[in-house]
This record gives C-alpha cells, sequence and structure tokens, in this order.
C-alpha cells in the first residue's frame, strides 16, 4: 500500500492561557455538573482545580469540564476519598555511579517518545544522556500497545494530535528502511454499522484534507467484503485508508535507543530523575541540575518525555500546567493461525457512541509478527502502572472478536494491559516550558503516540537544541559522524532455509532452536544480550527475541534462557530478572551446600 | 552415533526422542529397517530426563523406575541394537522444521547447528511429546510478576539445574506434575500452602493423591481456583475462590494467600503444530490427530505416537504406542519401496464413541489388518461398574464388565480375536461406548 501524499497543513501553535472569563465558566459548568463545592483558579495559565469528591469518576469528570474552555491545560489538584494514588514505581538501587557527570540534553523517559528524541538529538555533537527508571526502554506505554500507525483522519482538525500522527505516519516508511524495523502498510478499514453514516462522507472527506490524510477510498458493503471476506456482516461498506501500518512498538523503541548509542548517546537504566535544582538565568528560571538516585547531573537542557509521569517531571521543575490521568487499555493476542484470515485493521466505531470515553472504540488489528491483536478497551484508573488484567476488561474485549467471523475467543493466546497518559485537554503537549527556560515537555502522548513519535521527535529536539543555543548564543554543530542506519537485528524466523543456512555455517549457534513456537535460536538470544543497550532481564530477551512469547509461553525455552543468559552476563540464575525491581526468577539453589565453618 | 550429511533418504525418520520416539525406533530396528531419529535436545529421553521420581516401567519392566532409569534403558537397548549392526542412527541438536509430501515420498527439513538438513523419506513417526496450558490459556488475572511457573518448569529447575523456583508455593490444577512438585517442593523444604483444584475431582491419579499430597500434609481444596495473582514484581499473594456448580467463583467467599510462587498444573496439549500445518485437523478431544491403530493419520506414511498423539497417564503405554507406530511405519515404508503404496486408508473406518467415552485412540481402524486392535480411552466421569460395548452396523461384537473407571486413567482395552473376526466381516458403522451399570 501506498506512502501518504496529502500536504501537511501548518503545525497548530500551543494551546493559549486561560482567562479569567474563562475560569468563571468552569466555575458555572462544574456548579451545573453538581460539582460546584470544588475550587477553581488558574494557575500556570492553565485552569487549577481542588476540593475533595467522593469518587474516582467525578474527579476525572471534573477536569473535562475544566478542560472545555480554551486553556494550556488542566491541573486537577482534587482528592478522592478513600484512593491514594500509588506513586511511580522507582528503581532499589541508590548509588553515585552518575554524580559529576554533565550533559547537554538529558532526556527523562525511554518510551517510544524519549528514544525517538534521543536518536533526533544524537544529529548534533552534544552529549546526551537519557534517564529510565526501568531496566529497559519502553516498558511501560510503548511496550503496551496495538502497533498501528494510525492515517491521522480520527484526531481533530486543528490539534497537535492530528498534525504529529499525519506527519510521523509520513515518516514511518523511510525510518523502517533506516533503522531496520519491520514496518507494514496494511491499511485499515473503519466499517459503517449503518447505511445512513454514507451521508456523512463529504464530511469525511473534508476532515482528511483538514488533517493533510491522503482521502480514504469508499467501500461498499461487497466492496469490504471483496477486500476481507470474513468481515462481520454487520457491516454496511466502511472506508479504507492506505497509509495505515503497523509495526512492532518495542522493535521501533529499541531501534531508535540503538541508533541513538551508535550516534553517541548513553542510556542510563534504573535511573530516575527525583529532583531539579533551579537557578535564574536573566528573568527566567532555568535548571542547573538535576538529582538523580545515582547522584546529581548537570543538564545544558532538559527534555520531560515521562510518559505516565510527565506532570511530576514538570511538578519537580515547579512548572505544573498539566495532570495526567491513566486511562487503562486491555488488549486481547491471538494465535498466529489466524494471520490469513485478515489483512487490514479493522474497526466499527460507534460514531454517535455514548461519548463515554475518550479513546477510539478499538478494533481487531494484525500484528507485525502474525497475530491478531484485539482491542483495546479504555477504562480510567487513579494507578498509572496498573498493568493487571480483570475479567470484565477481558470480556469486553472478546466483543471485537465479532469483527472476523473467522476468529473465537479460543484462539486467544495472551493478553495485556497498557495505560495511557491522557491529560484533560486531550491534545499533546510539546512545547517548551513557559516557566523555565531549559525545559522541553513532551507530554500527554497518549493513542496515537506512537504514529506520532517520529515527528514529535523533530520538534521536541528541535525546541530542546534551540534553548542551548539561546543560552550558548551559538549554533549547535552538527554529529559529523552520524550514521542514520541501524542493522536490522537477524530474525532467523523470517529467513528461507538457504539464507539461514548461510548464517549457521559462520555462527553454529544460529542453528539451535530454543523457543520453538516462536523459532528463535540460541544465537538471536545471544545476539539480544549483546545488544547495545546491554540489558539482561528476560523480558528484555523476550521483548527483542520473542523467545518465551508463543503458545507455550516459555514452558520449554525458560531454563534454557536463564542458562543463555548466565553464560553471557556471568549472572548467577539467582540474580536474573524477568524485568525491574526484585522480579527475581529463581530463589536460592535446591540443595545449599553448608561448608564446615574454617578455622584459622 | 553418526552423522548425516547432505540431502539423503531413509527408510523412516522419528522425530522425536523421548520414550515414544525411542520406541519407535527400535521397533523399525528390529524390522531390520534403516532409522533416523531426530532429537531436538542434545540427550534423549524427552521429558523423563526430568522426572526423578519413581513409578515408571510398572507394565513394561515390572519394577518402578525414576524417568531417567526408563530412559536410559531405553538408550541402553538403542545402543546394544547399534552395535548389532541395526541400522539406527540418532541426530541430537536437530530440529524438524518442516515437513512436506513430495509425490510418494516425505521431505523434510532439518536445522542443526552444522546447517539445514534435507531428508527424504518414506514414513515419518512424529514423536514430540506434549506442551502445558498456560496461564493465560485458563484466563488468569491480575499482575504479571515472576514466580508463575507451570509444573514442568518448575521440575525442570529444581530437578535438572538444582534450583529453587519458589519457597512458598501455592498449586493451581491438580494434574499429575503439580501434584508431584507439590511433594518435590516440600522435599526441597519449601512450604506448599495447598493444591487448589475448579473442579470437584482431582484430575491426577489417584496413587499421587496418596503419596504425594496425603503423606505429607498437603490440603487439596477441590472446587476452587485463583482468580487473581498478586505483586509487581515477585508474586506476594494470590487470591483464591470457591466456585459454584458452573464453575463461577464466588467472590464473597475468596481468600487472600501470601505466597511468592504459583505453580500451574493445569493440562498438557500435544504438541502437533506442523502436523497442523499440513492441514490435518486435531481431534478436539485427544488434542491429535486421528490414527488408525498403527497410528497413521489420514496422510499416508505420517505416523504419530505418544503425548504428540494423546496423553497417556502411564509411560509403559506411550513405548508401546511408539512401537505400535515404528512397526507398521516400516511396513509402510518397505512396501513404499517395492510398490504404490497401499494405503492402510483404503479400508480403514472411523470409529463412533458414545456413552461415557470422553476420548479414545484410534479414532479409525483398518479392517484389514490380521492383528486385533487395542482401544486406549477415558471416561468422562467416575463410575463404579460400566459396561463397554462395542459394535458394528447395530450387531454387537462384544459386551464387557468394567470396573472403578475414573477420568484420569486411561484404559486399555485389547479387543478379543473373535470380536476383531466379527468387526471385520459386519457391514456398517463401527461404535464404541461406555455405559454406567447399575446405579453408578
Ligand atoms: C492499550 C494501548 C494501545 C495503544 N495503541 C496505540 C496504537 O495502536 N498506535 C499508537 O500510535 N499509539 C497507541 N497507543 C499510545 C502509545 O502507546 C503511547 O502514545 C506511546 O507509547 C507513548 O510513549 P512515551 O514514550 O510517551 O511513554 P512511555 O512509553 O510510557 O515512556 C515513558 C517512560 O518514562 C519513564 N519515566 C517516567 N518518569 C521517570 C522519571 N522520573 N525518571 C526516569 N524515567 C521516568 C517511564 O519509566 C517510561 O519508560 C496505545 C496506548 C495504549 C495504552
Ligand atoms: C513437563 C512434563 C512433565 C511430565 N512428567 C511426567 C511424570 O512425572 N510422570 C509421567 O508418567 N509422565 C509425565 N509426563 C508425561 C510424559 O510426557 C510422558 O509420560 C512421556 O514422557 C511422553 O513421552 P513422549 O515420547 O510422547 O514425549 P516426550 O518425552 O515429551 O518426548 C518428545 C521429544 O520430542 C522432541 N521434539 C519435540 N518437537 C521436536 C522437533 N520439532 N524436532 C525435534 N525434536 C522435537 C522433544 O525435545 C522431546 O525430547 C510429563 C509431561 C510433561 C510435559
Amino acid at each position: 500500500m501506498s506512502e501518504q501524499n496529502g500536504r501537511p497543513r501548518r503545525r497548530p501553535a500551543p494551546r493559549p492561557s486561560v482567562t479569567p472569563a474563562g475560569v468563571r465558566r468552569v466555575r458555572r459548568r462544574l456548579r451545573r455538573g453538581g460539582l460546584g463545592s470544588l475550587g477553581c483558579d488558574a494557575l500556570n495559565g492553565a485552569v487549577h482545580l481542588t476540593g475533595v469528591v467522593g469518587r474516582w469518576d467525578d474527579r476525572i469528570r471534573a477536569g473535562y469540564i475544566a478542560a472545555s474552555v480554551r486553556c494550556r491545560g488542566v491541573v486537577n489538584d482534587i482528592a478522592v476519598s478513600g484512593i491514594t494514588e500509588p506513586a511511580m514505581t522507582v528503581p532499589r538501587v541508590t548509588d553515585e555511579s552518575l554524580a559529576g557527570k554533565a550533559y547537554d540534553i538529558v532526556v527523562v523517559g525511554a518510551g517510544v517518545v524519549g528514544c525517538a528524541i534521543a536518536r533526533e538529538l544524537s544529529r548534533f555533537d552534544l552529549r546526551i544522556a537519557v534517564l529510565e527508571k526501568e531496566d529497559d526502554v519502553g516498558v511501560h506505554a510503548s511496550s503496551r500497545n496495538d502497533g498501528m500507525i494510525h492515517p491521522g483522519f480520527a484526531p481533530p482538525p486543528g490539534t497537535l494530535k492530528a498534525w504529529f500522527n499525519a506527519t510521523g505516519n509520513r515518516m514511518y516508511g523511510d525510518l523502517a528502511r533506516e533503522l531496520g524495523f519491520q514496518f507494514d502498510r496494511v491499511g485499515s478499514i473503519v466499517l459503517f454499522r449503518s447505511w445512513w453514516l454514507r451521508l456523512l462522507l463529504p464530511i469525511m472527506r473534508l476532515r482528511a484534507h483538514q488533517n493533510g490524510v491522503d482521502s480514504p477510498r469508499v467501500l461498499t458493503r461487497g466492496g469490504v467484503s471483496r477486500l476481507e471476506p470474513n468481515v462481520t456482516a454487520r457491516q454496511h461498506g466502511g472506508l479504507q485508508f492506505l497509509s495505515t501500518g503497523i509495526v512492532n512498538p518495542f522493535e521501533v523503541t529499541i531501534a531508535f535507543a540503538e541508533n541513538a548509542v551508535q550516534n553517541g548517546v548513553e542510556f542510563h537504566f534504573e535511573t530516575v530523575l527525583t529532583g531539579v535544582e533551579l537557578e535564574m538565568s536573566g528573568e527566567r528560571r532555568q535548571i542547573r541540575s538535576i538529582r538523580t538516585n545515582r547522584g546529581v547531573i548537570t543538564a545544558g537542557a532538559v527534555v520531560n518525555a515521562a510518559g505516565s509521569w510527565a506532570d511530576a517531571v514538570a511538578s519537580l521543575a515547579d512548572d505544573r500546567f498539566f495532570t495526567i490521568h491513566g486511562r487503562r487499555g486491555v488488549d486481547a493476542v491471538l494465535d498466529k493461525q489466524l494471520s490469513s484470515t485478515q489483512h487490514h485493521a479493522l474497526s466499527m466505531p460507534d460514531l454517535l457512541g455514548s461519548g463515554r470515553t475518550h479513546s477510539k472504540g478499538g478494533g481487531l488489528i494484525p500484528s507485525i509478527d502474525g497475530n491478531l491483536i484485539a482491542g483495546p478497551t479504555a477504562e480510567e484508573t487513579p494507578d498509572r502502572e496498573n498493568y493487571a488484567t480483570t475479567h470484565t476488561e477481558f470480556t469486553e474485549v472478546r466483543d471485537q472478536l465479532s469483527l472476523n467471523d473467522a476468529v473465537s475467543s479460543e484462539f486467544i493466546i495472551t493478553y495485556f494491559a497498557g495505560v495511557r497518559p491522557a491529560t484533560f485537554t486531550e491534545d499533546f503537549i510539546v512545547e517548551r516550558s513557559i516557566r523555565v527556560r531549559n525545559l522541553t515537555h513532551v507530554a500527554g502522548i497518549q493513542s496515537p503516540g506512537l504514529a506520532s513519535a517520529p515527528a514529535i521527535a523533530v520538534e521536541a529536539a528541535r525546541l530542546a537544541v534551540e534553548s542551548l543555543r539561546e543560552e550558548r548564543g551559538a549554533e549547535m554543530g552538527r554529529n559529523e559522524t552520524f550514521n542514520p542506519i541501524r542493522p536490522a537485528r537477524i530474525d532467523l524466523s523470517r529467513l528461507p532455509l538457504a539464507e539461514r543456512a548461510v548464517l549457521i555455517s559462520a555462527r553454529p549457534d544460529y542453528g539451535q532452536p530454543v523457543c520453538r513456537c516462536e523459532d528463535v535460536t540460541e544465537g538471536e538470544i545471544r545476539d539480544a544480550l549483546r545488544s547495545p543497550l546491554g540489558v539482561c532481564s528476560l523480558d528484555s530477551i523476550k521483548r527483542r527475541t520473542r523467545a518465551g512469547a508463543g503458545r507455550c509461553h516459555g514452558g520449554f525455552c525458560l531454563p534454557r534462557v536463564l542458562e543463555i543468559i548466565h553464560e553471557e552476563t556471568g549472572l548467577p540464575l539467582e540474580s536474573i530478572r524477568k524485568k525491574s525491581g526484585d522480579s527475581y526468577l529463581v530463589l536460592g539453589r535446591t540443595k545449599k551446600i553448608q561448608r564446615a565453618p574454617t578455622h584459622v | 552415533m553418526s552423522d548425516v550429511c547432505g540431502d539423503e533418504l531413509v527408510d523412516v525418520v522419528v522425530v522425536g526422542g523421548g520414550p515414544a520416539g525411542v520406541s519407535a525406533a527400535l521397533a523399525v530396528g528390529d524390522a531390520g529397517a534403516e532409522v533416523l531419529i531426530i532429537e531436538r535436545e542434545d540427550r534423549l529421553g524427552g521429558v523423563l530426563k526430568q522426572c526423578i521420581h519413581d513409578g515408571f516401567g510398572v507394565l513394561q519392566y515390572g519394577e518402578r523406575l525414576t524417568g531417567p532409569e526408563y530412559a536410559h534403558r531405553h538408550v541402553a537397548a538403542l545402543k546394544c541394537r547399534q552395535t548389532q549392526g541395526g541400522q539406527i542412527r540418532v541426530m541430537t541438536g536437530a530440529y524438524l522444521h518442516s515437513l512436506r509430501r513430495d509425490g510418494t515420498r516425505w521431505s523434510i527439513d532439518l536445522i542443526t547447528s552444522q546447517g539445514i538438513q534435507s531428508i527424504g523419506t518414506a514414513a515419518v513417526v512424529m514423536a514430540t511429546g506434549c506442551r502445558e496450558r498456560t496461564d493465560r490459556q485458563i484466563y488468569l488475572h491480575g499482575d504479571r510478576p515472576a514466580g508463575i511457573f507451570t509444573a514442568g518448569q518448575a521440575q525442570r529447575l529444581i530437578n535438572i539445574d538444582g534450583v529453587m523456583p519458589g519457597r512458598n508455593v501455592v498449586v493451581l490444577g491438580s494434574g499429575d506434575i503439580g501434584l508431584i512438585m507439590a511433594r518435590r517442593f516440600v522435599l526441597e523444604g519449601a512450604r506448599v500452602q495447598g493444591v487448589y483444584e475448579i473442579q470437584s475431582t482431582v484430575s491426577g491419579l489417584a496413587r499421587n493423591v496418596a503419596q504425594c499430597l496425603e503423606d505429607w500434609n498437603i490440603p487439596l481444596h477441590l472446587g476452587t481456583t485463583v482468580t487473581e495473582v498478586h505483586g509487581r514484581n515477585r508474586v506476594e499473594a494470590v487470591t483464591v475462590c470457591p466456585v459454584d456448580g458452573s464453575g463461577l467463583p464466588d467472590h464473597n467467599a475468596a481468600e487472600r494467600i501470601p505466597c511468592d510462587t504459583l505453580i500451574l498444573s493445569v493440562g498438557l496439549i500435544p504438541e502437533n503444530d506442523i502436523i497442523a500445518d499440513l492441514g490435518l485437523p486435531l481431534d478436539s478431544s485427544t488434542g491429535g490427530p486421528a490414527v488408525t491403530q498403527d497410528r497413521e493419520t489420514q496422510l499416508p506414511g505420517l505416523y504419530v505416537c505418544g503425548n504428540a498423539l494423546t496423553v497417556y497417564d502411564l509411560v509403559d503405554y506411550v513405548s508401546e504406542c511408539g512401537q505400535a507406530a515404528g512397526t507398521a511405519a516400516t511396513r509402510g515404508a518397505t512396501t513404499a519401496r517395492s510398490a504404490a503404496a497401499p494405503s492402510a486408508h483404503a479400508s480403514a473406518g472411523p470409529v463412533e464413541t458414545s456413552g461415557d467415552i470422553g476420548q479414545m485412540v484410534p479414532q479409525l481402524l483398518d479392517l484389514a489388518a490380521d492383528q486385533p486392535p487395542v482401544f486406549f480411552f477415558r471416561v468422562k466421569r467416575a463410575m463404579d461398574k460400566a459396561t463397554l460395548t462395542i459394535s458394528r452396523g447395530g450387531v454387537q461384537v462384544e459386551s464387557r464388565r468394567l470396573t472403578y473407571l475414573r477420568p484420569p486413567e486411561m484404559i486399555r482395552y485389547e479387543l478379543r480375536e473373535r470380536a476383531w473376526a466379527a468387526l471385520r466381516r459386519n457391514p456398517g458403522p463401527i461404535s464404541v461406548a461406555v455405559e454406567a451399570a447399575d446405579g453408578s
């Protein structure tokens, strides 16, 4: 399918500060909504809410009422009786390994956004570090999503979301070639629930035009079934978007990060930003240094790409103008056997919808690895790192299966949850801080954040470099040795046998299968352990190689993978973890040999 | 054990070097044909290597061997046959990648650390064993910490790698490996809080309940399941809930049990992905393809045996099954060499099961065979007395009283000569039924 040709429109300007009249309007609307007891004023150009409510839902509702006026953002300090928002999980380690280090730019957060920004920044001759509190890149939203590269049709025209999404989508083809990740423009079909939706076609065409998205093809009911013979009979035709793509979101995140490392960026894992030292620079404040669990670092400029905790980072810099609220989404993954039953990403949104949630209705999407993904659901949660799945959400995901008559819930091999870092204004925040000269915020990057990440990165890097230039009064030099090419990882399962044979003759461990479900060899696991980011947890290996991601979920390969990690890293089995924190897999030896005490 | 190089031809290829595969290969060797065993791991023995408890080989050897001892006897027999000039070859560290029909032959692609090899053969015996059902397949919810293992993973970690996957354990599911591992954990000094089974009956063998739970005071909770896992990094607790008659948990009676490990023993699934890729449908009750008493599938020259066919409860049956497949594959391979293969399927008819039979092999009967077939089946519910009837075209050829039938236990039934002769003679559909006899 094709790259998008539509002309991008100009990038919209950041939102304006709230006016006193705006604040009054919010107060009135809160009263009408039965939330009159809440406090409302202006803070840093944002609407600031305070008070106490009895239910989480009311806190969220108040936030959206506040966002119904034009404002930079909503700071929601409403407490909910009986609920304490769980704090961010932080690494256990504390040391001074980074104390005294000095960087030109520090990026906080190694999700797809932070990694893409790091790679853009590595085009400059700068010392750059990325801080990530987990043990790997992309552990949060960036590995817990649908992997869809949306065309950019859905976001409301005039929003940053619309602009970054359409622009990001256009960049994916070249990026996939440069960074060696899998990318396929499979196209998507938005199915009509009722025949009369066709009456809205002129509006839809206009929207495509406004967002700079290629006009969708209009399909009749028969046209849809010709393209997708297994599609549900309930459809009444639909819109086909040719530029919709799919990726493995985690592979994309790694690719950005590894290319950044190739070009000189340092990644520091299990390193959390815990504080910011501000100083005055003329009229404005600026960050002088940042505190981490591994010591104090000086930074010329800071990029806040902290996902679900971006508001916490803003708060550390005394620059609150938005609050993040987590919106969970659950997805189910279906067996690869079904891969030939569907080609496009399918969805059938309830356009009249009850307006219950702010996330799109979900669908049934092919994954780049040959599975189908059903979901996601949308539910507000006080716990931004709660990835536990529940029976109720799971039942809701299963409803999506009805889009394709060939699938049923028996084919579900796994399911997972992610949390979208939503703001109440529902748009992306990509701007330089008004209060802190050398801080750039990249926040509220919920769906389609993956699709938008490449475009967001270009802009965020520009802003960060601009803040540095202002301070230094000189242009930043280019990185003369910048190499945009990251070699793709060797994935034997995708190669014809003859090519595999050639590789095996050079590396016999490519001929030693470890994970039978996903056809992963020992050599590929060793490659992952030797890769530039230096990761060694079980989940890191699984995300890179798919070992243990198949039908048996590591039933056979787990012990072997542990052994290989031990051989490559020298870690004793008891020190190998599944992920960050105390996620140790084995708790000691069976027969502990008690050494006889030696007397000196 | 010799190496195989380049594209070559062998009479029979056996895939999988567990008890089923080795028995099949021994049978091929006995019949004087050449056979190649392909095993993915670096040693033969299959899953027996990690089963260090005893109770293997009671029927075959009249002894209670451990898994490795049983496997050792097999491998010793293989070596002995090799020194006597038998054409049995073994390739370890070799993985069957794909299988396809090439005219009258089968073509096999193998991946090894020496490269890719293609082998042509007249007959393929699949003996790839089974895998375990996982937490996702039983829709377990909650957090995803470290500390959730299948019983087989725990078995391998403790018995082979010498490490403890946990110290404070809850076992979900009462399959045999779970029961055996509950005892193993206790023997290794860990605490086992209990075994929780959603059904009202145990899915493992009665002897394992007695020897692995009762003897060690490990509580067994029937009609109870784990509804949620707690713990971000490592398991910290699980919620257990009794279930009502339709299997729905009663959340009011939920109890939170602190623990660091959840062990799952919730079923085994025959490993047949390669066969499914060939388009062979799998029998939903056994999880394997339908086969004749020769263990031949509906694709001529393709045989399946052992736990890849149906999950047996005794290794002796697995070996018997392998042997039957090996013998038949040799016959198939040698006739194929001399003439166009007369497939058994020309004379095979489907067997219908009814009454309380839950699963059965063979699902097809080759009526041209002289030997009476042996049926292996499980019943759906516990019965103290039952009647087995076998009939064809409505005419009953066999009726037998059976006692003490329990769903976990595989029943081996060898058809008598006279009944087989009658079955072959009569026209019409063949059916096998088990009905409870008065009051049970
Ligand atoms: C269920 C679901 C489905 C989705 N589907 C799609 C889709 O199909 N297409 C699409 O385009 N988008 C989709 N999205 C959205 C997409 O996943 C996100 O927009 C994107 O991953 C956001 O990336 P990020 O880098 O901003 O955030 P994250 O990936 O969350 O990264 C932020 C990182 O910052 C780290 N961090 C936070 N605070 C600190 C600190 N103080 N110190 C150090 N590190 C810190 C965190 O540990 C984290 O790793 C989906 C989201 C969900 C939840
Ligand atoms: C984890 C586990 C524990 C068990 N514990 C017990 C127990 O304690 N007691 C008991 O009576 N029964 C136990 N069983 C049942 C046991 O499987 C049987 O008793 C018996 O071992 C089955 O023999 P088999 O030859 O059919 O399969 P297996 O012993 O599983 O052998 C299959 C062999 O095929 C190989 N293989 C698979 N796919 C390929 C391929 N594509 N290419 C090359 N080689 C391949 C495997 O590596 C394996 O060696 C257990 C089963 C499992 C899964």
